[in-house]
């Protein structure tokens, strides 16, 4: 393996490591996404289906499922951006910068580092509403589409917190973001479907990439098996992360060249 | 590579044109321990920074270990060992950790870099402490981490930033053993930035004084003293009440210097010969005294004469000087 390869996923282990050992930065990735199903499972559980419009479901968990994961990779995504500015606060960027380490790998090992961590959480929620007898109607497909979609969803949204980290230089100022990531969910399909908003909300949420990510994601659980609306979802997913991550690089570069 | 740093006409003007480092020239010989000494804000992080590649200069050169830090960067990198100001380690991550991550940042195989991280750690003497968080090192323990893994890929030159700030005394005198025997042993070039006068007396060969952005001194510790020249004579009578005529026998001697309450001082022109004079001097004048101190020019002296100003920051540093008595107490 070149050097830059070993160097990137050495940093990305190195990521995943400090998540790990740091409960405060995964806890809440787990905690809220599974809090918020279980409320709305138990609040809706009895009525979606007769609710006009709400797509036919065999339960409320199975719709809530993909609600969650998108939830806990939006959440991730902020705490490494977190991470990263810590980074950059606590001077072990420049410690990277200052060696010969490759320069790219400084970006993608954080977002190598976030792909796993995003992977590992989808399968946690899946198996959590499993457990509960939630069911996916793609079958073993459709869930590996799912865990797959949720894994690359990690790039765009932890490009998206790297770029916070390198233009504010600060932890804090990127957790200020949270709910910034927060509104983007609620103003979308994530949690309950278009089809039972109205007026301005609605416009909102079709505008919203959010909408067509989660409903291309969510196809797979309460449908089956759909290859284009997987595709949709992982076309939006290319496009955000060709603007997250493309800004981040630049920012990046600004950086390293001590121009900020 | 007669000369490990050349800098010429160095610098660097930030957003808002404060010029941080304003037109600095360097020497740095290969194997010397150079100490950069100036106080809070005066520049030497900014040159550290560009020395060591973190920032662009606005202006002027600058070359490390033969290479130009703007268009050579990556053999820069490849050829120093940077420790940055407050020891930049991740607490979630043991010493040991860290110490392989730094070998796999400069491209070490696996297997050597294994053995070299061992090495450090038995070298600073981590190796009980290797396997624990870094989060739960004392500064001490975390600037000895630090060195380490500015040594895994053995650098031609080792630039250390305020390495003891902050430390307690004995912390600080075993970083400066290491230091010490880092440069007789494997003959590396050590750049040294200190606010702490006794520092550079203790461990650097020459001694730059930089103050507001230039260089406002450079020579061997002792080359900058004999400049200042003169030692001072500190009298102080029994009786308070012959203060005056104490001053002024001794402005017989010499210029008047600082002196602490209840006490008068003058620079003697005739150096430490001058001593026996003024006591018979004394004596005539039918003073007697209840203290004579001889203090020779210290750095401090060096940097008041230059700048203007006392060096801030060394009140509570290793030197332990306070205030304008306390400079004249110490040598």
């Amino acid at each position: 393996m070149s050097p830059a390869v070993v160097q990137t996923l050495s940093l990305a282990r190195r990521s995943v490591k400090g998540t790990f050992r740091f409960p405060q930065a995964w806890f809440p990735s787990l905690f809220f996404p599974l809090v918020l199903m279980a409320i709305f499972t138990a609040s809706f559980g009895a009525s979606a289906a007769h609710i006009p419009g709400f797509p036919k479901i065999d339960g409320f968990l199975s719709f809530a499922m993909t609600g969650a994961i998108v939830q806990g990779v939006l959440i991730s995504g902020v705490g490494a951006g977190g991470f990263f500015a810590a980074d950059i606060e606590g001077g072990f960027f420049d410690r990277l910068a200052s060696s010969p380490a490759s320069r790219s790998a400084i970006l993608v090992s954080r977002l190598v580092a976030g792909m796993f961590l995003a992977t590992c959480q989808a399968i946690f929620f899946m198996a959590i509403a499993l457990i509960f007898g939630a069911t996916i109607q793609g079958g073993v497909v459709g869930a590996l589409i799912v865990i797959v979609l949720a894994g690359l969803l990690a790039i765009p949204i932890g490009g998206l917190g790297v770029l916070l980290a390198l233009r504010t230089g600060s932890a804090e100022a990127v957790q200020g973001m949270f709910p910034l990531f927060f509104a983007l969910m609620f103003f979308s399909s994530t949690f309950f479907p278009r089809e039972t908003m109205t007026g301005w909300f609605q416009t909102v949420a079709n505008l919203n990439p959010i909408s067509h990510l989660v409903e291309g994601m969510r196809q797979q659980i309460i449908v089956g098996v759909d290859w284009r609306a997987a595709g949709v979802s992982l076309a939006i997913i290319i496009g955000l992360a060709v603007l997250t991550v493309g800004g981040s690089a630049l920012n990046l570069r600004r950086r390293l060249e001590g121009n900020q | 590579m007669d000369e490990a740093i050349v800098v010429e006409g160095l610098e660097r003007e930030f957003k808002g044109g404060i010029r941080a480092v304003d037109g600095i020239d360097l020497h740095v010989r290969a194997g010397e321990v150079y100490g950069f000494l100036g106080p809070n804000g005066a520049g030497k992080s900014t040159t550290v920074r560009m020395l060591t590649t973190l920032l662009r200069p606005t202006g002027g050169t600058a070359t490390v270990a033969g290479f130009d830090v703007l268009h050579q960067a990556g053999d820069v990198r490849r050829s120093i060992g940077v420790a940055l100001q407050d020891a930049a380690i991740d607490p979630f991550m043991t010493g040991r950790e860290l110490l392989r991550l730094q070998a796999i940042l400069h491209a070490i195989p696996r297997s050597e870099g294994h053995a070299r991280g061992e090495e450090l750690l038995e070298r600073v003497g981590l190796i009980d402490a290797a396997d624990r968080r870094v989060g739960t090192y004392s500064g001490g323990m975390r600037r000895r981490l630090d060195l380490a893994l500015a040594l895994v890929h053995e650098p031609v030159v080792l630039f250390l930033d305020e390495p003891t700030t902050g430390l307690d005394p004995t912390s600080r005198v075993a970083l400066w053993e290491e230091v010490r025997r880092l440069n007789r042993e494997s003959g590396t070039t050590v750049f040294l930035t200190t606010q702490y006068l006794e520092e550079a007396d203790q461990l650097a060969e020459r001694v730059g004084i930089i103050d507001g952005g230039k260089i406002v001194a450079e020579g061997t510790p002792a080359q900058l003293k004999a400049e200042i020249g003169d030692p001072t004579l500190v009298i102080t009578p029994t009786d308070p009440s012959q203060l005056a005529a104490a001053a002024g026998v001794l402005a017989g001697f010499g210029p008047a210097a600082d002196a602490k309450p209840g006490a008068t001082a003058v620079r003697l022109h005739e150096g430490t010969e001058g001593i026996a004079r003024v006591v018979r001097a004394l004596d005539h004048a039918g003073i007697s005294t209840a203290g004579i101190e001889l203090h020779q020019p210290s750095l401090d002296d060096v940097f008041v004469e230059r700048t203007g100003h006392r060096l801030e920051g060394d009140a509570e540093g290793a030197a332990g000087g306070k205030g304008r008595g306390g400079r004249k107490g110490r040598r």
